[in-house]
């Protein structure tokens, strides 16, 4: 099995005794409520522009056969993560036990070196205002809800999916949901030809929304109006 | 249409590119600095251009901790115990310091007019110390794996080579009607230029015939806006017109040269915005 070549001595998937935290999104049930991102935003006071998790979708085929295919999205907590190695001030580390690849905000320059060497844009810059914050100015990423997962919680996205699309557990337990799932249905995990190892399991993913759009240089007008709009308000 | 991508932010922005084209000088400045040392020819430059290196250090140094988003933890980069060596930035830090320590022990020998075998030795490792300038910059692209045309084993040879050419470059135009040092310069010019290009076509070629992602990214670096500074500025009139110039009679002359040197400029600094910007754009959409 793939998942037990292990390349890196960071990886854990595999590794007796420790823990190794994953998410399994099943595609199928997920219809866009778009719940898990709101939720998410409330848990963090995430600001306005940037998002820890965030569901894009496609609208596939032509009228009358069309389908939406939803892409739920997050940090992927990936097993071998390139933002950690590239961090030089150890801003950005991964938890042993468990595998959250997880921030120290007091630590980190600013350099952005994580989100470059993060092939699924799952980093963004915090922006100098925040509501009820103060952590600002600094990398910011999902978490994999660590405060509540070490508290016997599932992530604020997976508790609040209507769909129940989202299913979270340690993947190290042949026991866990997520073992079963990723055991018994055809997953597959978003650019594995990085290495990265991600730790986010997709059921039932569409191509259109995982691969890179032939089209994405003919970026849409409304998108441009859209991001310029942005950056004139947001100051970083 | 009706889909909803959501869209991200590129990493880094033109400022670095800044950075990456003041620093490349500072290093090729430093170069020529220790070639007078084996070159005579090029002697009458050694103290400019090891005045103009340390100088343009020091706005080196201000635009990369300006760049920073806490550009007051600059110094987390020099602490023992945050640093992560399996980052190139880590050693980047390391290397502009120690470059730092030295230029200032090298300005200080020259100050005395020591023309011994000991400045000899400072000006040497200064130059080695410069030469990881650009090899961390490139290095520092290599190593992201995800993104085409950074990801590639000769972008640190690449930045070395547009050191080179940058840094002579302003040589040329600091040497003015300097005929010895010239006629170096002339080569110094042409040849690193010529490298750039070669460099330049294999990336081109190897990303043209490479996967979705490379093919995505040279069809952003070849059109548009962000073609015209490439192809336009950086190959063309930045990198073919100058060498065409110097190998023809003209670019022997002092005039030649400094229209040369001065597209070398302007391309250097194209091909170091284009190179560090359009391969961020694809991944913005994904
Ligand atoms: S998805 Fe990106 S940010 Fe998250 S662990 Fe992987 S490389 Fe790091
Ligand atoms: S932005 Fe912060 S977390 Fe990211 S690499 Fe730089 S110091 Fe590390």
């Amino acid at each position: 099995m793939s998942e037990e070549q292990r390349v890196s001595s960071i990886e854990t998937r595999g590794v007796a005794g420790k823990k190794r935290y994953a998410m399994v999104v099943d595609t199928r049930r997920c219809i866009g409520c778009m719940a898990c991102q709101v939720a998410c935003k409330a848990e963090y006071d995430t600001p306005l522009g940037v998002n820890r998790t965030w569901v894009p979708y496609k609208v596939v085929g032509k009228y009358p056969t069309v389908k939406k295919q939803f892409l739920p999205r997050l940090c992927n907590h990936c097993d071998d993560p390139p933002c950690v190695r590239n961090c030089p001030v150890d801003a950005t580390y991964k938890v042993e036990d468990g595998g959250f690849v997880l921030q120290r905000y007091e630590r980190c320059i600013g350099c952005r070196s994580c989100m470059a060497a993060c092939p699924y844009n799952a980093r963004f810059m915090l922006p100098a205002h925040r509501t009820y914050s103060s952590i600002t100015r600094v990398v910011d990423k999902c978490t994999f809800c660590f405060h509540r997962v070490t508290q016997n919680m599932v992530p604020a996205c997976v508790q609040t999916c209507v769909g129940r699309s989202r299913v979270f557990g340690d993947i190290n337990d042949p026991n866990s949901e997520v073992s079963y799932l990723v055991a018994r249905n055809p997953t597959q995990v978003l650019r594995p030809e990085e290495g990265t190892k991600p730790q986010v399991y997709y059921i039932g993913a569409d191509r259109n929304a995982t691969e890179f759009g032939r089209d994405a240089y003919h970026k849409p007008d409304v998108m441009e109006l859209d991001r310029s709009a942005f950056k004139r308000n947001f100051k970083i | 249409m009706g889909d909803y991508v959501w869209f991200h932010d590129v990493s880094w922005h033109a400022s670095y590119a800044i950075y990456f084209f003041v620093i490349g000088i500072c290093s090729g400045l430093a170069f020529l600095s220790y070639g007078s040392w084996i070159t005579p020819a090029l002697r009458p430059l050694r103290e400019k251009a090891a005045y103009l290196s340390f100088a343009l250090l020091a706005v080196g140094g201000v635009l990369l901790i300006a760049d920073l988003s806490q550009p007051m933890r600059f110094l987390n980069v020099l602490n023992p115990a945050y640093l992560n060596f399996t980052s190139p930035l880590a050693w980047g830090s390391l290397n502009i310091v120690a470059f730092g320590i030295a230029s200032v022990l090298y300005l200080m020998a020259l100050k005395k007019g020591d023309e011994t075998p000991r400045t000899k030795l400072i000006a040497t490792v200064t130059a080695l110390l410069a030469l990881g300038l650009p090899v961390y910059t490139g290095y520092d692209l290599t190593v992201h794996q995800s993104r085409p045309i950074w990801n590639t084993p000769v972008m640190p040879v690449l930045f070395v080579a547009l050191a080179i050419a940058s840094g002579s470059a302003v040589g040329s135009l600091v040497a003015g009607g300097n005929e010895a040092a010239r006629k170096v310069l002339h080569q110094y010019l042409l040849w690193s230029t010529a490298a750039v290009g070669v460099i330049l076509v294999s990336i081109l070629g190897t990303t043209n015939y490479g996967g979705a992602a490379s093919e995505l990214t040279f069809v952003i670096l070849t059109t548009g806006t962000m073609g015209l500074i490439f192809v336009g500025i950086g190959i063309l009139a930045g990198t073919a017109a100058p060498v065409a110039l110097l190998l023809a009679p003209v670019g022997h002359k002092q005039s030649g040269l400094m229209l040369s040197a001065l597209l070398v400029l302007v391309g250097s600094a194209a091909l170091r915005y284009a190179l560090l910007m359009g391969p961020q754009q694809l991944q913005t959409l994904y």
